[in-house]
């Protein structure tokens, strides 16, 4: 390529670039109050949804505006679940009393409620159980493997979505510790 | 949108599937390309995934580093194997350190190695917006337009795929400049990573627009922002590169002859000293003919340093002006009047027609890489960064060499 020919291209892709900079802000403007939309996504508000627990009340996500939540989707076939939700316990133990809470949804149908049942009053989780029986929940929440782990701020806002073992009580704990720390 | 994959205690997202699919197809193509240009790709290969693995335990112990307090009352949690509680940045920082300093103390050389790097660079960024589709990250804007997807509750510009096709024109424009990863496609080394980061900010300044959630400040998007100066930096360094006269270019000659060599090497000298400033100059050396065999007489062999700041093709015409001089018949190897092979030229890797350099003869035969030791001992191979003295030990011609007499250095 001739020397001349390259500063032509050269200045007319950054005079193009710039254009394109400086239009952005114009043209595609970020659009605010996205958090009105629920999707099981960090920014997003979180979708809401009332269950059953097996003492037959119904608990709602919106009855715990103001407060951190943790809803956990899982089943008693998930070793992935069950060597985490002992970790979660420990924290519960913690902040439930600053008002953190969990929300574990079993989901129930694509388990056994009576082993799932019995494995969560044989752990002693202290965390409310719910029964995800038409698994329209785990579908709001877009549920394709399980243990997945959503955090909720206070504002009802998905914080953070974890697929798998990696909320642990550690990562849990260093969450929660930020959130209660800008809340006061 | 895509499934998850468990492996062990890992349930490994697709999307940090297709990250490693990507690098590890990228430095396989990096491999294949550093073995056609000479550049050292073991090396390469090994920093790189040095650089990853300690990157993963950087951003790790990052993470701990900003959580004191659970760290310290749980430090046995600093090994839970699992894709969370890493920082990023302090993980990309350890890993590029560590991969500079094993790169710089093998004495890898910067330019050919990051034209080297071009193929994983193009396949990382591929994968990176294939895995965030895979995620829903970095979605797109709400639109109306017929290829919108529908995502997070709404149709959404597909603004990873955008980058996706786009990363894919790259990569073919790639293969098409390094005709298939035979060469750089350009004369000076760098100008393949220049270019392509050049397209990479292009495309990036342009799917950026897309974004939804983008890190404003002032109404500006800042990885726009800073693809915009890169954008710029890139193409004011491919312009100095590239277009810049370079003043002393240091040129490394081999001559040798078997037709009347005592006399066709003064002569050659006397010749190439008259149009170029002679730098340095061997002792000569005479050795069997080590492509013709026995049956052709031996051969004497000298290395020249010279200066110029002509081109490369100018610089081939010039000598081959002075080969015909002495009327070499081309073709006929079995007596050579004179024969004058372009060794190095500056710090650049790259072919020209059929003409590789640096040359791969200096790692294969003893007549070149002995008389180099002699008046370069500083000399470390342009592509692949090895010094003359590993080049000489590791040189599989076990041919005799002898000093054929003495000559004063520079003359």
């Amino acid at each position: 390529m001739k020397k001349k020919t390259f500063i032509i291209i050269a200045i007319s892709v950054l005079l193009v670039s710039l254009t394109w900079f400086v239009l952005t802000p114009l043209l595609f403007p970020s659009t605010s109050g996205e958090s009105t939309i629920a999707a099981p996504y960090p920014g997003f508000s979180a979708p809401n949804f009332s269950l059953n627990t097996p003492g037959g009340q119904v608990l709602s996500l919106s009855d715990y505006e103001g407060q951190p939540v943790l809803v956990i989707f899982w089943a008693s076939w998930c070793s992935v679940c069950k060597r985490t939700m002992p970790g979660l316990q420990t924290v519960y133990e913690d902040y439930a009393s600053r008002g953190f809470e969990i929300l574990a949804i079993n989901t129930t149908y694509q388990d056994s409620y009576l082993t799932a049942i019995n494995y969560f009053e044989e752990q002693n989780y202290t965390f409310p159980f719910l029964i995800d029986e038409d698994g329209l929940t785990a579908s709001d929440y877009k549920t394709h493997a399980l243990p997945t782990s959503v955090l909720i701020g206070p504002d009802g806002d998905v914080l953070d979505v974890v697929i798998g073992s990696g909320m642990s009580d550690a990562l849990l704990r260093s969450k929660l510790d930020q959130l209660l720390v800008d809340e006061n | 949108m895509f499934p998850i994959i468990e492996i062990g205690p890992l349930a490994v997202q697709a999307a940090g599937l297709i990250l490693i699919l990507s690098i590890w197809v990228g430095l396989w193509i990096t491999g294949k390309f550093a073995k056609s240009l000479g550049t050292n790709g073991d090396v390469l290969e090994n920093s790189i995934l040095l650089g990853l693995l300690v990157g993963v335990i950087g951003a790790r112990i990052g993470f701990f580093l900003q959580n004191p307090e659970t760290f310290l009352a749980r430090p046995l949690s600093i090994f839970t194997l699992s894709p969370t509680m890493l920082n990023t940045s302090f993980g990309l920082l350890t890993g590029v350190l560590t991969a500079l300093i094993t790169a710089q103390r093998n004495h890898l050389p910067l330019w050919p190695t990051l034209d080297t790097l071009t193929p994983l660079i193009i396949f990382l960024f591929g994968g990176l917006h294939l895995a965030n589709l895979a995620n829903g990250d970095q979605f797109g804007l709400p639109t109306q337009l017929p290829w919108g997807i529908l995502l997070w509750g709404t149709n959404r510009h597909p603004v990873q795929i955008y980058g996706l096709l786009l990363g894919i024109g790259l990569l073919i424009w790639f293969f098409f400049k390094t005709s298939q990863l035979k060469q750089t496609g350009y004369f000076q080394s760098g100008l393949l990573f220049l270019s392509t980061i050049a397209g990479i900010s292009l495309i990036t300044i342009f799917t950026r627009a897309f974004i939804e959630q983008k890190i404003l400040i002032a109404m500006i998007d800042i990885p726009q922002l800073l693809s915009l100066f890169i954008l710029l930096g890139c193409l004011f360094g491919f312009y100095k590169r590239r277009y810049q006269p370079q003043k002393h270019i240091s040129v490394f000659i081999s001559m040798g002859s078997n037709l009347n060599p005592q006399e066709n090497l003064v002569l050659a000298l006397e010749q190439i000293s008259a149009m170029f400033k002679v730098r340095r100059l061997s002792s000569i050396y005479l050795t069997k003919d080590v492509k013709a065999g026995e049956k052709s007489a031996d051969f004497l062999n000298q290395i020249i340093e010279i200066e110029t700041a002509n081109t490369f093709p100018k610089l081939i015409k010039q000598l081959k002006t002075i080969e015909q001089n002495f009327k070499r018949l081309p073709g006929n190897k079995r007596k050579v009047s004179l024969d004058l092979d372009i060794l190095t030229y500056d710090g650049h890797v790259f072919k020209y027609h059929s003409i590789s350099i640096p040359d791969p003869d200096i790692e294969r035969y003893r007549y070149i890489a002995e008389p180099l030791s002699e008046i370069a001992p500083d000399f470390r191979h342009p592509a692949s960064g090895r010094s003359i003295q590993e080049i000489s030990e590791k040189c599989p011609d076990k041919s005799e060499i002898k000093l054929s007499e003495e000559v004063e250095n520079g003359s």
